[in-house]
């Protein structure tokens, strides 16, 4: 009975290992925040991060996967993107975690939720990377946002939960738009699996008009995920209102989940319509990178500033996307782990530097933070050097690759726009760097002193340099990474 | 045109109606039970397309479940419950955009079918069947609802409870 | 498949019909003499009263609320499963069992967080000086 279980049908685990453990640890924190009696956010943290680890580690045995393609009824993709994808987004959770962690404790709040949804949210996130069939790829980005909706209320200021009901109403609006575009895939090729679909339509017996529209309504939807203008307003108010913590995890991680799914969706399924969808997300890309460089300028406090930062940064991947080759797949893997990493960071100093809370983010706080706090100001100017492409930065790195890649594909317009809105973002970075150096302290915030924050902060700020100095490290993974076959 | 057709006729004009009134009724209670009319017709839609679990499951979850949910919703929010203008100043904005939606998916599906009979053939899968590739083929998303499920119960356990600071 | 529900539909006519056509005749044909007592939603019984302007429900049936829609859910998935129980053999029993267990945690969750509790607060009691620990321990 049990060869009948294991063999009929067939069950391959493999490729889902990390989510299996992912959800394991969930489970498990979640249970053991609600029953023990005595309540230790220290063990809670410790056992979440022993199963990012362990994720991390099955992720990493599977670079070598010799299976099949594709496991569990068509349904997991067993491929190195999404080894690589998981990576990153698992990294970025045990940082989050730590100062998320701290921030909590700081408050003198008790919040035992915030361990097990990270943990689910990073579970939705990397199962999301790796999903063959559109029905998963919806089930997984339902996971990851309802776990954020949640996360971005926990701290129960008004700013926050109005921020989370914002989210919650435009991220249900477009899960719709989602959901709709699954239908029409369904109905233009009778199919919701990502290969078969890419079929179907390759051979022409697919319903073009229809596969278009299912097109459109996918990046509708995706471009909620990723904050790409015009689908983007409720960035600025989420990431203010939310947990500083959670800002930093959310801007990190949300991102490279939904870029990760939606180049999949577009190169594996869409490939045989890449000339039908390239202008639109060219037209995106222009938008996103203008509308979010422009309006960053206006901003007085530095968690909307760096909302709109993250917008702009968007639109810099999504450069990389509408080249729609191997190279362009490579650059916007690169720019989503240089980009984790700096924004991760930042949101990082910026806890650091606002008290208790959410007490301290005008950028007026930020004058002379270098006499209050030398290490926060550096840190804090690398990576903003870094969100401004400058050497020796990973940024730098990462916008030349994706810019080369545009122009390689033909799309030298979009290069040329890219450079001239990061020529106009880095205005704002180098406003505060000013602030924080050239200008007398206005206000006496005292920094928090932690060590153990300012390290998980430190650790983006090396890699930031890393990957700056020696890009070489990587590009060759991430080139042997962006493969995306169907 | 077959009985089938009739009956969708007739389904889809009362569920388009009750959409419409859904959205144009100023009591939020009417609202809410307009949408049972509509979600029920859904259900009635699935039923002559002969998927007959969706059908049941359509009026169990939505009608059943859901509206309640929505009618939960609405005693627990401050509003008092009667004629308010639930109305912002983007009536006309919204119009554009709605006509805007409905003219391109128009065009599309007339594209798509080029207004030629598109024959259904009412498939009729059994709920063994269904059961079977739901189980099989689907198994992981099945199981990726389960943790769906526990994430939105946690949301709702975790947004209720009271502050202890204030 | 359809014409066994023929006699569902002739049934939801002829109810469509008797109740429209009951309250027509009695429209037409009773005396219209109303009487406050006659007006009132029960001749009998206890007056109904509205809440307070301001007062709310207690949030406590938004998550008795949400219970229901995970089990009924979950009751939904139970179905076709044991439709098929036979063919789908010990492999379907493994991933209901996995399926059952996690709405059970989600159940265990919501009962240690006290949302079955009709009167307690929500949260559980001396979780303050638990936090005064934890803050003195970190």
């Amino acid at each position: 009975m049990l060869g009948q279980f294991l063999s009929h049908p067939p069950v391959e685990l493999g490729p889902i290992g990390p989510e299996l453990v992912l959800a394991g640890a969930g489970v498990l924190v979640l249970l053991g925040g609600a029953l023990v009696r005595r309540r230790q956010p220290r063990a809670l943290l410790l056992a979440s991060l022993a199963g990012l680890t362990g994720a991390a580690v099955v992720s990493v045995s599977l670079w070598r996967w010799r299976g099949h393609a594709t496991v569990l009824g068509g349904m997991v993709q067993a491929d190195r993107f999404a080894v690589v994808a998981r990576l990153i987004l698992l990294g970025v959770a045990a940082l989050a975690l730590v100062l998320g962690h701290h921030y909590f404790e700081r408050l003198g709040e008790e919040r035992p939720e915030f361990y097990p949804l990270v943990l689910f949210t990073t579970l939705g996130m990397t199962l999301i990377t790796a999903a063959a069939d559109l029905i998963l790829v919806f089930l997984a980005l339902e996971i990851l946002s309802l776990s954020l909706y949640v996360l971005t209320a926990l701290s129960r200021r008004l700013a926050a939960v109005e921020g989370s009901m914002k989210y919650f109403l435009l991220g249900a609006f477009s899960s719709a738009f989602f959901l709709y575009g699954v239908a029409m895939a369904y109905g233009a090729t009778g199919s919701t699996h990502l290969s078969t679909i890419a079929r179907s339509l390759a051979g022409q017996t697919g319903n073009q008009a229809l596969a278009l529209a299912a097109v459109a309504l996918l990046v509708i939807g995706f471009g909620f995920k990723v904050a790409a203008v015009p689908f983007h307003m409720w960035t600025p108010d989420v990431y203010q209102g939310a947990p500083t913590a959670v800002t930093a995890y959310m801007s990190a991680a949300t991102k490279v989940a939904a870029f990760a799914a939606f180049l999949r969706v577009l190169m594996t399924s869409f490939q045989p319509l890449t000339w039908d969808w390239t202008p639109i997300v060219w037209g995106l890309a222009v938008a996103t990178m203008i509308v979010g460089s422009v309006l960053a300028i206006a901003q007085t406090d530095i968690k909307r500033m760096l909302a709109y930062s993250s917008i702009a940064h968007a639109g810099f991947v999504l450069v990389g996307v509408s080249a729609a080759t191997q190279e362009g797949i490579q650059s916007a893997l690169f720019y989503l782990l240089a980009y984790a990493a700096t924004i991760l960071g930042a949101f990082g100093v910026v806890m650091l530097a606002s008290g208790r809370g959410e007490e301290h983010t005008s950028l007026g706080s930020y004058a002379g933070l270098c006499r209050r706090s030398p290490l926060l100001a550096g840190l804090m100017s690398l990576f903003l050097l870094s969100m401004a492409g400058i050497p020796p930065t990973a940024g730098f790195i990462a916008k030349v690759n994706v810019f080369r890649a545009a122009v390689d594909a033909g799309h030298w317009g979009v290069a040329l726009v890219g450079v001239l809105a990061s020529v106009v973002a880095a205005f704002f970075y180098i406003r505060v760097m000013v602030l924080m150096y050239m200008q007398e302290p206005l206000e006496d915030v005292e920094p928090d002193p932690s060590i153990v924050p300012r390290l998980a902060v430190a650790v983006p700020a090396l890699l930031t340099l890393l990957f700056g100095v020696f890009p070489g490290l990587v590009l060759g993974l991430l080139e042997r990474a962006s493969v995306l076959r169907w | 045109m077959s009985a089938q057709e009739y009956a969708f006729v007739v389904l889809a004009l009362v569920g388009t109606v009750a959409a419409f009134r859904l959205v144009t009724a100023r009591n939020v209670v009417h609202a809410a039970l307009y949408l049972v009319v509509t979600l029920a017709m859904v259900g009635g839609v699935y039923l002559i397309l002969a998927a007959e679990f969706v059908a049941w499951v359509q009026i169990l979850i939505y009608v059943g479940a859901i509206v309640i949910l929505f009618l939960f919703g609405l005693m627990l929010t401050k509003a008092p419950i009667g004629r308010e203008a639930l109305d912002n100043q983007q009536r006309g904005i919204a119009l554009l955009v709605g006509l805007g939606v409905l003219a391109g998916l128009v065009f599309l599906i007339q594209n798509a079918f080029h207004w030629s009979d598109p024959k259904i053939q009412p498939i009729h899968v059994t709920t063994g069947a269904l059961g079977e590739s739901l189980f099989r083929q689907y198994v992981l998303p099945f199981e990726a609802v389960s943790f769906l499920l526990l994430a939105a119960l946690i949301g709702a356990i975790v947004l209720s409870r009271k502050d202890e600071r204030s | 498949m359809l014409s066994e529900y023929l006699p569902i539909v002739v049934l939801a006519a002829l109810a469509l019909a008797f109740a429209v056509a009951s309250l027509v005749v009695s429209s037409l044909l009773r005396p219209h003499r109303p009487t406050p007592a006659k007006l009132a939603p029960y001749e009998c019984g206890i007056e109904p009263q509205r809440l307070p302007k301001g007062e709310r429900f207690p949030v406590k049936f938004y998550v008795l609320a949400m219970l229901f829609i995970v089990f009924d859910v979950e009751t939904i998935f139970l179905f076709p499963w044991a439709v098929g129980f036979r063919r789908l053999g010990l492999f379907g029993l493994v991933e209901m069992v996995v399926f059952i267990g996690l709405v059970f945690v989600a159940y265990l969750y919501v009962w240690r967080e006290g949302g079955l509790d009709w009167n307690e607060p929500v949260r559980r009691s001396g979780e303050r000086e638990q936090v005064g620990e934890a803050l003195r321990a970190g």
